[in-house]
């Protein structure tokens, strides 16, 4: 017996899922950052170079490194101990760089200097002399230490995915994990979302600050179990904590099945942001509505069609609306619909069905 | 000046892949050429194989993201002890049959995804929609068997596998695949006695 059954071929189809498979796999941290402040990764594990790259999305071409052996511009603070031969990075305006340290992914943005330490616990320093760079660090339970300084500010990574900026302003956001930073004004223990910018007066001695400034108060890295600072219980600035727009999408197709009014409010969230994730948010919320409210539903949709003219999604933005139009018992409507949508996609991925709902009412 | 290595410093390449191997290694560098390469390079077979395990559904573009999903995130357990396409595809069934079992045997409601996209001529249509209908009772049919059946005959009568092949892709032996789709043709031409557009479809 065979029984012939022919898939649908149609490349619109395959590269819109090409790049959901791809925006997927980028955002992929931001889902499981979620389960990433206990890290529980044995320690042997690398990172996933391979899922850095799909984040990096061309980031990977290295631009003109350039890697110089020399003393370093900026010691290590007392706490890291003796350190063994130091590495230069930097890169051009315009280029930026991929590299790895030991179990660590590091992308150098544009214009950066970095100097690389390696203590002899196999501890591993990044002293950032100018730019910005971007650390995906596996957790160090069980892992040498891993600091980022930048000027007078000190990141201790817990185990985590974050950025450390030094210019144009010193800068520390927090994909994953967590990170505690260090700086003239105080202790901050930043998690996932979060991002650190230095009170008023930590930021004025950035301007003096070629040579680290802090004291060396850490003298030891934090137990392998302590995912909670253990700090002076003195009044600790509040980090501006910025939601993630891609983990709030997440948040929101998590919620859909379970807590639809939830996934709702963080679609719309994400929707009314101008975020690159704002047109899939709100074509997820506009299929949530769908179930539920077919007015409601039909505005996002009108909604998208308005906003996103250009988006990837729009034939099937189009489609939905449809949908929603025949389910809606507005055949009338749907009809009308699905010629535009011949008119816009003939070759679209719905256009054989577009045919038969935008064909007359006896034929229908 | 000191060697890179002193200080595990590397720098990430980003070879052309050539062959098999050199693709695989490639994703697991981070290369996004290369895994967009080997996106396309397996996309249309998995793709078939998952609409013709679970027929006209919109799920169907979700499993196959899924798939290649599990694909890239499993992709440094791939040993090299088969073929990657036939790796590939154990996810692709695995993940399909996870499907079926999950959404349980309600049956499958009228798809949203066309046969084709060259429609000319009211005949045409009407042919089509003959398709459709008889594409849509095959898959009702196949929702009432086991989830275990269902794949497997999917895999041998649609998918056009050998049974050697269903058994490796369904982690069975060559006996069990054989008795699961006996069983489920059994059942699909029981249901077909009774239902004139079926037959036709799978005569």
């Amino acid at each position: 017996m065979k029984i012939e059954v022919d898939p649908p071929t149609n490349e619109v189809r395959r590269d819109r899922i090409e790049r959901q498979v791809f925006a997927q796999l980028a955002n992929m941290r931001a889902v499981e950052r979620a389960d990433a402040a206990v890290p529980e990764a044995p320690a042997h594990n690398n990172q996933r170079p391979w899922l850095f790259g799909a984040i990096g999305a061309g980031i990977a071409a290295a631009v003109a490194l350039v890697v110089v052996a020399t003393k370093p511009e900026h010691p290590a603070p007392a706490m890291i101990v003796e350190e063994t031969t130091p590495s230069r990075i930097v890169t051009p305006v315009g280029g930026e760089s991929q590299f790895t340290v030991g179990d660590a992914v590091i992308v150098a943005t544009s214009d950066t200097s970095i100097d690389v330490k390696r203590a002899e616990d196999g501890g591993i320093t990044l002293v950032v002399a100018r730019g910005a760079v971007d650390c995906d660090v596996a957790p160090r339970k069980n892992r040498p230490p891993f600091h980022v300084i930048a000027g007078d500010v000190f990141v201790e990574v817990v185990g985590t995915r974050f950025t450390v900026a030094r210019t144009p302003s010193p800068r520390v956001d927090v994909v994953r994990g967590k990170v505690r930073v260090r700086a003239p004004g105080g202790t901050w223990l930043l998690s996932a979302g979060e991002s650190w910018t230095p009170p008023v007066s930590a930021s004025a001695s950035e301007t003096v600050a070629a040579v680290p400034q802090i004291a060396p108060v850490l003298v030891a890295p934090p137990p392998a179990t302590q995912v909670v600072p253990v700090l002076p219980p003195v009044a600790l600035p509040v980090a501006s904590a910025q939601p993630d727009p891609h983990a709030l999408y997440q948040t929101a197709q998590r919620f859909e099945a379970t807590d639809p009014g939830r996934a709702a409010k963080a679609y719309r969230t994400v929707a009314n942001t101008n975020e690159a994730w704002s047109a899939p948010a709100l074509y997820g919320l506009a299929e949530l509505d769908a179930k539920t409210d077919s007015v409601k539903a039909l505005a996002d949709c009108n909604e998208y069609l308005r906003r996103f003219a250009m988006s990837a999604q729009l034939e099937d933005i189009a489609w939905l609306r449809i949908e929603i139009l025949r389910s809606g018992g507005k055949r009338d409507e749907a009809r009308i619909a699905a010629a535009d949508y011949l008119r816009q996609f003939p070759q679209g991925s719905y256009a054989a069905i577009a045919a038969r709902i935008a064909s007359p009412p006896s034929h229908d | 000046m000191a060697p890179l290595d002193d200080v595990g410093l590397s720098i990430v390449e980003r070879p052309t892949p050539e062959d098999e191997a050199e693709l695989v290694a490639a994703c697991l560098r981070g290369d996004l050429a290369a895994q967009r390469a080997l996106f396309r390079r397996e996309f249309a077979r998995v793709n078939a194989t998952l609409y013709r395990i679970l027929g006209p559904t919109r799920e169907v573009d979700d499993l196959v993201q899924e798939t290649f999903i599990a694909v890239f995130r499993g992709l440094a357990k791939f040993r090299g002890d088969a073929r990657l396409a036939t790796w590939i595809d154990r996810i692709a069934v695995r993940i399909a049959f996870d499907h079926v079992r999950t959404r349980g045997r309600t049956p499958v409601p009228l798809g949203v995804i066309g046969l084709g996209d060259d429609i000319t001529d009211a005949t045409a249509l009407d042919a089509q929609a003959h398709a459709r209908d008889g594409l849509r009772r095959l898959y009702g049919a196949l929702a009432q068997l086991s989830p275990e059946a269902r794949t497997a005959f999917a895999l041998y009568a649609i998918d056009g596998r050998s049974i050697a092949d269903v058994s490796k892709l369904v982690n069975t032996s060559i006996v069990t695949a054989k008795l699961r789709i006996w069983r489920a043709r059994r059942e699909l031409m029981r249901l077909a006695a009774e239902d004139p557009v079926l037959k036709e479809f799978v005569k």
